[in-house]
């Protein structure tokens, strides 16, 4: 009885494991056939006008609400620590260090998987459900040149942007804080800064862009495409899309600081 | 001319279709009967490549399109037309809109003969007036009949129906009915129709085909249909909708 329990159980993480494998394998077939309809990108140019709005435009609000709070809470923080040690004067550095390569892009990333993926996932999971999809490739059209491309083009170009804003305002927040928290002097606070600024401190936060554009657009597009099951089944493939590229948006935001450092440093 | 041969389909391990075969003829309303979940929906996206076979052919005018690879088989698909259980219209587009999207997708017409086109189906699907509606506002039986003028706007040889009057008041089934019945009348298309109403086959099908078990195990002119000794026709003919 025993021996047969651990059978089934065995039996049952084989299946699973072997799911897994499965479900890889379509993502990356998905992903490569999302990335071969990018020559049809100017035929469906309204569409990548379209989600350049939602993905960019209208996540502005939401990338600067994250970058404000990382930049003033690392000045803050970090400033009551270097206090201790009497290097106050260190923290423009402190602080462009963890916004620039750090928290600044990993928070803008989340946070877009939040809103965008969520979006993609629900909108495309829908249109799965309701058979839309299927009309689409039954009248003729390529759904993933015409869903899945414009999205990940659009983040592409989107995500780059962003970041850019997420790091200059969450530096200009934590020079605020500086200013009248731990009343260091402007000049003292951007002088840490620039002389010190490097290629590669650019080099990681922009690189970040296009790995979780990718990562964003195609996990919770995927996601969308795979759903199954009713209104029921639109909420749990959303939620997979969600959880899957948040956590991969972690684990690519320490390679790629990893990668670059080590190449760079 | 659509035909099936030999066509094996499993989910895993459970068999969907087992070794179906049958053939609809250009011009002749056929219908697929049998009892919910049993695969109905599943010979339609076969017909139109939307999913592979696990063994067995599909023909559709002479090419089997099993081998095919998607950008292939669009062409083919154009000579066929589909209308979705649920519609499947673009709820973020117009009615016109969601006529003309197709013709605006695939073919490089002028504004003019898209627009003409689509104003031919909106006339014979009776729905002047309703062009910059969206099909939220529409009742069943009107977004039913959108989808069948979409379907029609490639000029297509067949027409594959899911559930046509599935979820519909008895009027507008009626009208879906009819509505299909002229297309052959009118335009000489054929049509394949999935259903679990019996009275619908009995209404407008040239060829029933009854699908029990995975297996056809009925397939000819509709008024043969009570020729046949199967426990299972016998007992829809009398009992006229399939509950199981």
């Amino acid at each position: 009885m025993p021996l047969t329990l651990i059978g089934n159980y065995v039996d049952s993480k084989v299946l699973r494991f072997k799911e897994l494998l499965l479900t890889m394998q379509e993502f990356f077939y998905f992903a490569l056939r999302a990335f071969s309809t990018l020559p049809k990108a100017k035929r469906y140019w309204r569409d990548v006008l379209d989600q350049a709005l939602i993905c960019g435009v209208e996540s502005i609000p939401i990338v600067l609400v994250s970058s404000i709070s990382i930049g003033a809470l690392m000045a803050m923080e970090v400033g009551n620590l270097l206090e201790e040690f009497g290097a106050k004067t260190m923290l423009g550095r402190s602080t462009s260090n963890a916004v620039l390569r750090e928290l600044g892009p990993l928070l803008m990333g989340l946070m877009l998987s939040a809103r965008y993926g969520s979006r993609n996932g629900a909108e495309l999971g829908a249109m799965q459900i309701s058979e839309q999809i299927d009309a689409l490739r039954a009248f003729g059209t390529d759904p993933i040149a015409k869903l899945v491309m414009p999205r990940l083009l659009a983040a592409l170009i989107m995500f780059v942007p962003l970041i850019a804003l997420s790091d200059f305002a969450g530096l200009q927040t934590g020079a605020l804080v500086a200013e009248y928290y731990h009343k260091l002097d402007p000049g003292t606070f951007w002088n840490s800064i620039y002389p010190r600024l490097l290629p590669k401190d650019f080099v990681v936060s922009f690189l970040k862009a296009p790995v979780f554009a990718i990562i964003v657009t195609l996990v919770s597009s995927f996601n969308g495409f795979s759903a199954r099951g009713g209104t029921a089944g639109v909420g749990r493939s959303t939620i997979k899309g969600i959880v899957a590229s948040s956590g991969l948006v972690l684990v690519a935001n320490f390679y790629v600081s990893k990668i670059v450092l080590d190449i760079m440093h | 001319m659509i035909e099936l041969r030999n066509v094996t389909l499993k989910y895993g391990e459970k068999v969907i279709l087992d070794k179906v075969s049958m053939t609809v003829q250009d011009n002749t309303i056929k219908a697929v009967l049998g009892p919910s979940g049993v695969g109905k929906s599943t010979v339609i996206k076969l017909m139109l490549g939307l999913i592979k076979p696990n063994s067995g052919q599909v023909f559709v005018d002479g090419v089997d399109i099993t081998p095919l690879r998607e950008a292939d088989l669009y062409p083919i698909r154009r000579k066929m037309g589909i209308v979705f259980q649920g519609n499947a219209l673009f709820d973020s587009m117009t009615i016109s809109q969601n006529m003309s999207f197709f013709l605006r997708e695939n073919l490089r017409l002028p504004d003019e003969e898209i627009e003409r086109r689509v104003a031919e189906q909106i006339r014979f699907a009776g729905l002047e007036g309703y062009e910059d509606k969206l099909p939220e506002s529409l009742s069943g039986g009107m977004k039913k009949r959108v989808a069948i003028g979409r379907a029609l706007i490639f000029n297509p040889k067949m027409i594959l129906f899911d559930e046509p009057t599935a979820g519909l008041d008895p009027v507008s089934s009626r009208k879906i009915l009819n509505l299909i019945a002229s297309l052959k009348k009118s335009n000489d298309l054929g049509a394949v129709f999935v259903t679990h109403i019996i009275d619908d086959v009995f209404a407008i099908a040239d060829e029933v085909a009854v699908l029990y078990q995975s297996k056809i195990i009925f397939d000819g002119p509709t008024g043969k249909l009570h020729d046949s000794d199967h426990p299972f026709i016998k007992s829809i003919l009398s009992d006229k909708i399939l509950e199981l």
